[in-house]
């Protein structure tokens, strides 16, 4: 892409008009404003691509098995076990990271900080996705994928915390599309839609803190419902839920910054410069922000311990492993924020970042998988499993680079704001 | 805890029928049957016959008829009330415990406050656990086909016999 | 302060609207969420005597021929299967059987234990109120049952069971469902009969009565033998106690029952967060909004002056 847009002055496109004066087509805008060829060549000349195809006619035929012969086809998942990596991961590691859309519509709508609009859209842009695709693997988990809408329209269990979790996460999705729309709208040339977007977007934000609250809370207050399965360290009945809101918090910040420094390295290319410009600025108060939460997350993870007097499990195995976690996890990309902040270290912010996404995913694997029937054998996972698992998120990525490439998320509309 | 020996395979259903009718003292030996014929809940398994005679020689009255027989009653439980040593009339088994225990009838006469024998086990119970126990300590026969023979019904039950399963994989064992 | 007026009230109504709406999906969260139900005064209950059982596997087999379960891969009286481990763990229920028997070796007895397994129909169970889609319901008569027409096999009933008695079908793509015992409710309980394997047990090994009857007689028998029982019957308080009860001579624990549980239900351990649903519902909209109002207060007022500067000159021109 980098070589066509060196060539050509009219792409990539950012405006509804060519050189020329005529306006792109959809079906131009859709290629980039490349000939079907060109369009082709450059997606196999990336080396990125072709892993992507890899996974993926592996991965595929693998996910039409799980529908074909079901799920103990497919997962190890078990009567012991019954949630594996589709949800370990896919749900209750890709939630928490796209908490970014909740965190920086907050703090550009809400609080007013303009000086982080830049990376609003791409920050909406991610939780929007992220969000999608935890549905798209928790279809795939799911017995009978096909009543997905049964606690909403069906038969209601408003009791239980996954009703909210299902209740929360639909709304939020929607909250989220509509966030997201106005990028579109300008995309394809309907302003009036973008226009009608603009006025909700406080109400929007509002119904995006209080949603996100409660359903990342939610997803950590559903293993309170196994108080005696859960290992005492990863499993507090009364902390659970600020546990999971609180780690959400630098997990969709970290999660920005992973996504933009991609971006702005693989896809230089598609950024303007105020996106450009401001990246370097806008990491470092995402990275104070995710800094903080990371103070806070260690302070009740400890007052959680103190709390429930488990002192003593610190000095077993499990001990070692939970401290492994904290520190690997949180302390470590905590201390390199701090210095990164403190002397304008960009890399060592990014780093961090992608530190802290990892030891998220890991947290939450530990508690759904690892720490799960601690006293009883630990299930390893499937290999198809683990494929399916990759391919859904190889997929997510396509994705999600489908839609930078495109959608104004990290370059502004030329005409017509 | 009584010392006992328990196999999984050995010990059950089984050995018993034992204490069907009426077992006397050996001085009204002449009163008691030779052998009962215990059919009346046969279904899995078939009748027994119990040889009567020869268990005489193996326990004393009280052991299986409790206080009924006019001996001195062994268990302290049942000697705090039941002192007198009369012979009941009727001494049969199945006179006090009941074939059908669980039946809604008998579980709400459980309700009655003035009721001491809350937990009297049925027929089936009362044979099994006097006459098991016993056979296990006396080396007697405990496995359960020892004592009465599987009918069609009790092999298509058990899936054994002619109704041994014939694939070994059953779906979904590996979960 | 006009234009404090003019700018929350209706950006404040709109916010204040959609969180309504958001409000009323999740506000009847708590209405069954009591957390001290102690049963149905007429439930019925199962007393599990384990001194009593012989390990004949009777009732595994009459509950498979009740609940028209798979052929299973052995005979019901090949004792064989005491043998087995899957993943070091003796046998437990599966799709193809709701309830199992297993030995449990004794060094300091001179004979194995047995233990019976199966649903232990919780007095308030955690499949139940775990369960978004209310695929499950405790009947009065004490059984806990289940919908699978309306279940969308999350298996979150699986992860709230202290018992681990819920299992899925996870051999089945078109048809799965959550296979467990339900106290054969459709066949006899509900006609006031004993389940099945209570009926076909040769030692009488369990009881079928009124609950209250049971413990009652679990009582009775711990007292009446002296040394024979640990003084406990399991499930009498276990998380909210348990239709199911067990009285044992050796520590539940030897036994492969986790002894660890707590005595209150485990919806009680979810209580703390869903306190804190109807606060973030109320609290959260007003204030944000009220923070919204204040951060962009400087720019509002900004904003309002140079419009009067405009004003004045439009006027002044």
């Amino acid at each position: 892409m980098k070589l066509f847009t060196n060539e050509r002055p009219d792409i990539p496109i950012s405006n509804h008009h060519k050189e020329d004066g005529t306006q792109w087509t959809i079906k131009e805008k859709l290629l980039l404003g490349l000939s079907v060829q060109d369009y082709w060549k450059q997606f196999f000349r990336n080396p990125v691509n072709w892993l992507m195809i890899i996974i993926c006619s592996i991965g595929i035929p693998l996910l039409l098995g799980r529908y074909i012969f079901g799920l103990g086809w497919v997962t190890h998942a078990s009567n012991d076990y019954p949630w594996g990596l589709f949800l370990g991961f896919g749900l209750f590691g890709m939630v928490p990271l796209s908490a970014s859309g909740f965190l920086l519509g907050t703090t550009v709508e809400l609080f007013g900080r303009k000086d982080f609009k830049s990376i609003e859209r791409l920050a909406l842009l991610n939780g929007l996705l992220g969000y999608f695709f935890a549905v798209l693997f928790l279809e795939v988990d799911l017995g009978m994928w096909w009543r997905l809408p049964y606690p909403m329209v069906v038969s209601l269990g408003p009791a239980s915390v996954l009703f909210l979790v299902a209740w929360h996460v639909a709304t939020y999705l929607s909250v989220q599309i509509a966030e997201v729309l106005p990028a579109f709208f300008e995309w394809c040339g309907w302003l009036k839609g973008k226009r009608i977007i603009r006025k909700f977007v406080l109400g929007l934000t509002v119904a995006g803190i209080i949603l996100s609250t409660l359903h990342q809370g939610a997803l950590g207050a559903l293993f309170t419902y196994a108080p005696a399965k859960v290992h005492p360290l990863w499993l507090s009945t009364n902390f659970q839920w600020i546990h999971f809101f609180c780690s959400s918090i630098f997990a969709g910040l970290s999660m920005v910054i992973i996504a933009s420094t991609l971006i702005r390295n693989f896809m230089g290319w598609r950024c303007d410069d105020t996106f450009k410009n401001n990246l370097d600025y806008v990491t470092v108060g995402m990275a104070k922000g995710a800094s903080f939460a990371m103070i806070t997350y260690l302070i009740i993870k400890i007052v959680a311990v103190a709390h429930d007097q488990e002192w003593s499990y610190l000095l077993t195995g499990w001990g070692s492993y939970y401290m492994l976690e904290l520190g690997v996890g949180v302390v470590l990309p905590m201390c390199m924020f701090a210095v990164g902040i403190r002397n304008n270290w960009l890399k060592l912010i990014r780093i961090a970042a992608f530190i802290t996404a990892l030891g998220i995913i890991w947290n939450r694997i530990n508690t759904s998988l690892i720490c799960f029937n601690w006293q009883m054998y630990q299930e390893i996972p499937h290999w198809k499993e683990v494929w399916i698992t990759i391919t859904l998120y190889s997929i997510y990525f396509m994705t999600y680079r489908f839609i930078v490439y495109r959608l104004p998320i990290v370059y502004g509309w030329q005409d017509g704001k | 805890m009584r010392p006992r020996t328990r196999k999984p395979g050995t010990t059950l259903l089984c050995v018993g029928s034992i204490l069907f009718l009426s077992l006397t003292a050996p001085a009204l030996a002449i009163d008691a049957p030779e052998t009962i014929n215990i059919d009346v809940m046969s279904k899995f398994y078939g009748p027994v016959t119990f040889d009567h005679a020869m268990h005489v020689d193996y326990a004393s009255c009280e052991e299986c008829h409790h206080h009924t027989t006019g001996e001195i009653v062994a268990d302290p439980n049942c000697a705090r009330c039941h002192t007198h040593h009369d012979a009941k009339t009727v001494v049969s088994c199945s006179k006090c415990h009941v074939a059908d225990r669980f039946n809604q009838e008998y579980i709400s006469k459980l309700e009655d406050p003035e009721l001491y024998h809350l937990d009297k086990p049925g027929l089936k119970g009362a044979y099994h656990l006097n006459c098991v126990s016993c056979h296990v300590t006396t080396s007697g026969p405990t496995g359960c086909v020892d004592c009465h023979a599987l009918t069609e019904a009790g092999e298509k039950l058990y899936r054994t016999g002619a109704f041994t399963p014939e694939t070994k994989t059953a779906s979904g064992k590996e979960h | 302060m006009k234009f404090m007026e003019k700018l929350s009230r209706r950006r404040f109504l709109k916010s204040g609207l959609a969180a309504t709406a958001a409000a009323t999906v999740i506000k009847n969260t708590d209405s069954k969420a009591s957390g001290n139900f102690e049963g149905y005064p007429d439930g019925m209950g199962v007393l599990v005597d384990l001194t009593r059982c012989v390990g004949c596997r009777s009732c595994e087999a009459a509950c498979n021929k009740e609940q028209g379960l798979p052929e299973p891969e052995k005979p019901f009286n090949d004792f064989s299967v005491f043998d087995e481990l899957h993943h070091g763990q003796k046998r437990r229920t599966d799709e193809t059987a709701y309830t199992v028997v297993n030995r449990f070796d004794m060094p300091d007895f001179d004979h194995p234990i047995f233990k019976k397994f199966q649903c232990n129909h919780c007095n308030e169970p955690a499949c139940l109120t775990s369960c978004f889609v209310n695929a499950y319901t405790k009947t009065p008569e004490g059984a806990v049952i289940y919908n699978a027409d309306v279940c969308v096999g999350c298996r979150t009933c699986m992860i709230a069971c202290p018992f681990y008695v819920p299992t899925f079908k996870y051999s089945s793509a078109f048809s799965p469902r959550i296979m467990k015992c339900i106290f054969c409710y459709d066949t006899r309980l509900k006609l006031g009969k004993a389940p099945a394997c209570v009926e076909v047990c040769p030692q009488e090994a369990l009881s079928f009565g009124k609950r209250s009857d049971c413990i009652s007689m679990g009582r009775q028998r711990i007292r009446q033998n002296p040394g024979k029982y640990v003084d406990h019957i399991y499930g009498e308080h276990e998380v909210g106690g348990t239709s199911w009860m067990y009285i044992s001579s050796v520590d539940f624990d030897k036994v492969g029952m986790d002894t660890t549980l707590p005595k209150e239900p485990i919806l009680n351990s979810v209580k703390d967060f869903l306190a804190i649903v109807p606060m973030v519902l109320t609290i959260w909209p007003a204030l944000f909004t009220g923070f919204h109002l204040l951060a962009t207060l400087k720019d509002k007022v900004m904003e309002m002056e140079m419009e009067e500067k405009r004003k004045e000159k439009e006027g002044q021109a």
